[in-house]
């Protein structure tokens, strides 16, 4: 039985997980950031309390010319989105816009990672 | 006309395949504005967002960026990616540039102070307080005791209807604008070496370069989309060098090969040490110095061999020590400039805030002529420019107190009779004298020379140097102020608040760093009762009695047309840059003297449409702004900062810039996005500094200055050497220039915000 409840547990982990990288595409609703300092910018805190996701944006494009976790995420208090839109890709890199209609693709996440931005994560 | 997404993804695509193939060039702006915007400088989308053609608001580069409005509300920005400055890349900044536009500062409606307080007011009553008593103050005391400040964020023709105002027919040249504070040693640089003002190159030079020789600029922070461009270059070519000099590291570090940490103030030691070895190992070019150089001290001419025993003195072991760097890293730094075929420097505030900003400007210069690195592929001694119309509006449109439009002066006899026959005004009404330049002009409004000041979208009670001497000069004047945004820590202390419409709500031309000048189309109507600043310049002249040569600015077209006329037959003539034609294309690059002109990319050589071949008789370059063609290197001796450090106050204290914000925060400030990056302000503390201190990050520090002082958050990181703290200035709840020093550069009047002595104590 126990067995079982750690099978479903990570089962739903996994749902979880995995809707985080195909329902990336846009905004959730209702997206809440946890409170906390407010003081400290998105860098100072998520550099401790998020290591990785943080080392994966340093390294990233976005991270070598310092363009923020605000840019896709929002400041956390006014505005956020848990995942990055491709709307908001659009404001910047016009000359990549893609006709989604045409291709087996619905977002420019489906190709890009999230957060090293890297192409197919090569 | 209005394209499909369809037609739109295709011209994209042909677009970016020019790009790939670096056939860009062969296909022009023209080109692609033909293929996408024709009659029209939008086009709309298959949702009905209509996307008007525009240019960036903040810095220098002129990046092109494209409004989005749907039911006559701003509902996105995009990158312009028909715009060969940036290709559809955008910075921070500017990807929430039309949030900026609704922002809940917005001045909606004219305000007037009475009984202390300001309170709303019509349009009539403002206007006809402010050109009544304008004119009561010019009868009273005379033309001089009035004064305009306007601002390298306003249009050309906004600046012009100013200047033509002020100076053509109030009488004074009391015209000043912040460019002073920022690009006025540049153009001191410029002017002197090569007898006219601004870049010989253009961008274009950026991916043809193999040595990038960065001073006192942190272009990833400052100018991200041309950093990015340079990042570009260096990625896909790897032998392309990076050499940095300044007192931080900074972001730009990041692709940096050499990074020489000078002590603030004390660079130019290793200029002069850079062209001395340049010229003892022979890595200069004797052709071209033959050919087109002479040399100075500045006050007289000297021969090549003095200025040789110039530099004697500047061995890399005397400019190591006065720099604090090491003596092989300058080797290592002169023989990359040497060797590398394709140099081009750029610098921007870290050189020209200074007391010693002209010199510097000219002691870069210097290298580019001894080794003949200018004018032509991948070479140019390239300043990077601070706000989007510096260049086209102030140093072009002659919004100095020394110029007038069209790259002349006042003092110049010849001058004056052209720019009065085409205001038609008396010569005489042009004062030959230069008025008072930015810090002398807020210094007389406290001993009260100066009675009356019209500000025009710029923010001085927050950046003028020494800010605490010159706050109740401000308060004292009769102060009119024409902004976008209230309150500010400037428009609170007016006397009368005009609400001018902000960019978007109008169209006119900026001119950016590389001799650009790119159309902004008017998408939306002004917010609230706001109108355009050159409307409300032109109306207060009307009531001030000036109304014959004010009633033909109908609108913005007309002034821009009136304005070019002055640029006719000039180094920088902007004859055939048309309105109808900078709304179809994506700028066009000065001189530009017919409408059939392509523009030019380099100046002074073959294929500048001024260059004198019969005058040039074989020489690659003639620099026909100079008597003989010939620029000059100046022997310049090094000189350090006005203060300073001493036993009282051993802390070297640099001022500067974050991405995210820009200047005094009125915009930027009200982006929450913008302001989660740093929610504070604070200062940079190194490491070592911090622990002798015993100060760790977000402890409270107090920085104390002879002028002042200031408790921020400390923030330790390995950014500023040793000895030096650095301060970015934006906060108005913090201001950065209460510690200032207001000593200027003796030829540009420009200050020295970037160097000041200050101790640090833990709070």
């Amino acid at each position: 039985m126990k067995n079982f409840y750690l099978t479903l547990l990570l089962v739903i982990a996994a749902a979880i997980v995995s809707y985080g990288f195909i329902g990336a595409q846009q905004s959730q609703e209702g997206d809440k950031h946890p409170d906390v300092d407010w003081n400290l910018s998105c860098q100072e805190c998520h550099s401790e309390m998020t290591p990785d996701i943080y080392k994966d944006w340093e390294m990233s494009k976005h991270g070598e010319v310092d363009f923020g976790c605000y840019i896709c995420h929002g400041d956390g208090q006014e505005t956020f989105y848990s995942k990055g839109s491709d709307e908001r890709c659009a404001g910047c890199h016009a000359a990549q816009l893609v006709e989604f209609e045409k291709t087996k693709f619905e977002s420019c996440y489906d190709c890009h990672n999230g957060h090293t931005l890297k192409f197919h994560n090569e | 006309m209005s394209l499909s997404r369809r037609d739109f993804l295709r011209a994209s695509a042909l677009s970016a395949a020019a790009t790939t193939l670096g056939i860009g060039s062969i296909f022009g702006n023209d080109a692609f504005a033909k293929a996408k915007i024709d009659k029209t400088d939008f086009m709309q989308d298959s949702k009905g967002v209509q996307w008007h053609k525009s240019v960036c608001r903040f810095c220098g580069v002129g990046c092109g960026v494209m409004l989005g409005v749907k039911d006559g509300k701003p509902v996105g920005i995009r990158g312009d990616k028909e715009n060969t400055v940036n290709s559809g890349l955008l910075c921070v900044k500017a990807f929430y540039l039309h949030q900026m536009i609704t922002a809940k500062n917005r001045l909606l409606y004219p305000m007037i102070r009475k009984n202390g307080k300001l309170t709303r007011a019509t349009w009539d009553e403002a206007l006809d307080l402010v050109a009544s008593k304008f004119s009561e103050i010019r009868d009273k005391y005379g033309p001089d005791a009035l004064a305009f400040y306007g601002s390298g964020q306003a249009e050309t023709e906004e600046t012009y209807v100013a200047n033509k105002l002020f100076k053509g027919h109030i009488g004074t040249n009391n015209v000043e604008g912040n460019p002073r504070l920022c690009m006025a040693s540049a153009v001191g640089g410029y002017v002197s070496t090569f007898g006219a003002d601004e870049p010989i190159g253009t961008y274009d030079d950026i991916e043809k370069c193999d040595l990038f020789f960065i001073v006192g600029s942190n272009t990833a922070e400052a100018h991200p989309v041309l950093y990015d461009r340079i990042a570009q270059r260096k990625r896909q070519n790897p032998n392309v060098k990076i050499v940095i000099v300044d007192p931080r590291k900074t972001p730009t570090n990041k692709i940096a090969d050499l990074h020489l940490q000078v002590i603030p103030g004390y660079d130019l030691a290793i200029i002069n040490a850079i062209a001395k070895i340049l010229i003892d190992e022979n890595m200069i070019d004797e052709k071209f110095i033959e050919e087109s150089v002479n040399f100075s001290n500045g006050s007289e001419a000297i021969t090549f061999d003095d200025y040789k025993k110039f530099l004697e003195k500047y061995t890399p072991e005397y400019a190591a020590k006065q720099c604090g760097v090491k003596a092989e890293d300058i080797v290592k730094a002169a023989r990359l400039f040497g060797q590398t075929p394709r140099v081009m420097s750029m610098w921007c505030m870290g050189v020209n805030q200074r007391v010693a900003g002209v010199f510097l400007n000219n002691l870069i210069h210097n290298l580019h002529l001894l080794t003949g690195k200018l004018g032509k592929d991948g070479c140019d001694s390239f300043s990077l420019t601070g706000q989007p119309n510096a260049c086209g509006g102030v140093r072009e449109g002659g919004g100095l107190c020394h110029l007038l439009p069209g790259h002349r002066v006042v003092a110049n006899e010849q001058h004056r009779k052209e720019i009065a026959e085409l205001w038609n005004v008396p010569p005489e009404k042009i004062q030959p004298k230069p008025g008072k330049h930015t810090v002398a002009m807020f210094e007389a409004l406290g001993t009260g020379d100066i009675k009356g000041i019209y500000i025009l979208c710029t923010n001085p009670a927050q950046s003028i140097p020494n800010l605490s001497k010159y706050l109740k000069g401000m308060e004292d004047a009769f102060m009119v102020v024409a902004e976008s945004f209230h309150p500010s820590e400037t428009s609170q202390v007016a006397d009368v608040v005009l609400p001018a419409a902000f960019w978007g709500e109008k169209e006119g031309v900026y001119g950016c760093t590389e001799r650009r000048s790119q159309h902004m189309a008017q998408a939306l109507k002004p917010s609230g009762e706001a109108r355009w600043d050159g409307f409300i310049l032109a109306d207060i002249a009307k009531r001030m009695g000036y109304a014959e040569n004010f009633e033909q600015f109908t609108s913005v077209e007309a002034v821009w047309s009136e304005y070019i006329k002055c640029t006719k037959g000039k180094d920088m003539d902007l004859t055939g840059a048309t309105f109808s034609r900078l709304k179809k294309v994506r700028g066009l690059r000065w001189p530009v003297p017919s409408e059939d002109h392509p523009g030019t990319t380099h100046r002074f050589t073959e294929g500048d449409p001024y260059f004198p071949k019969d005058k040039a008789a074989g020489r690659r370059m003639y620099f026909y702004a100079k008597p003989d063609g010939k620029a000059v290197i100046f022997a310049r001796p090094d000189k350090g900062p006005e203060e300073p450090t001493s036993a009282e106050y051993p802390i070297a204290l640099t001022t500067g810039r974050i991405m995210e914000q820009w200047h005094t925060m009125t915009m930027t400030g009200q982006i929450p996005e913008l302001v989660r990056a740093a929610p504070n302000p604070y200062v940079e503390i190194n490491p070592e500094d911090a622990k002798q201190w015993g100060v760790k990050t977000r402890d409270k520090v107090r920085i104390v200055t002879k002028r002042g002082s200031l408790i921020v958050e400390a923030k330790v990181v390995d950014r500023p050497r040793k000895g030096t703290i650095f301060v970015p200035w934006h906060w108005p709840e913090s201001l950065t220039n209460i510690l200032t020093i207001d000593a200027v550069d003796p030829g540009s009047k420009e200050p020295e915000y970037k160097v000041a002595a200050c101790r640090v104590e833990k709070v």
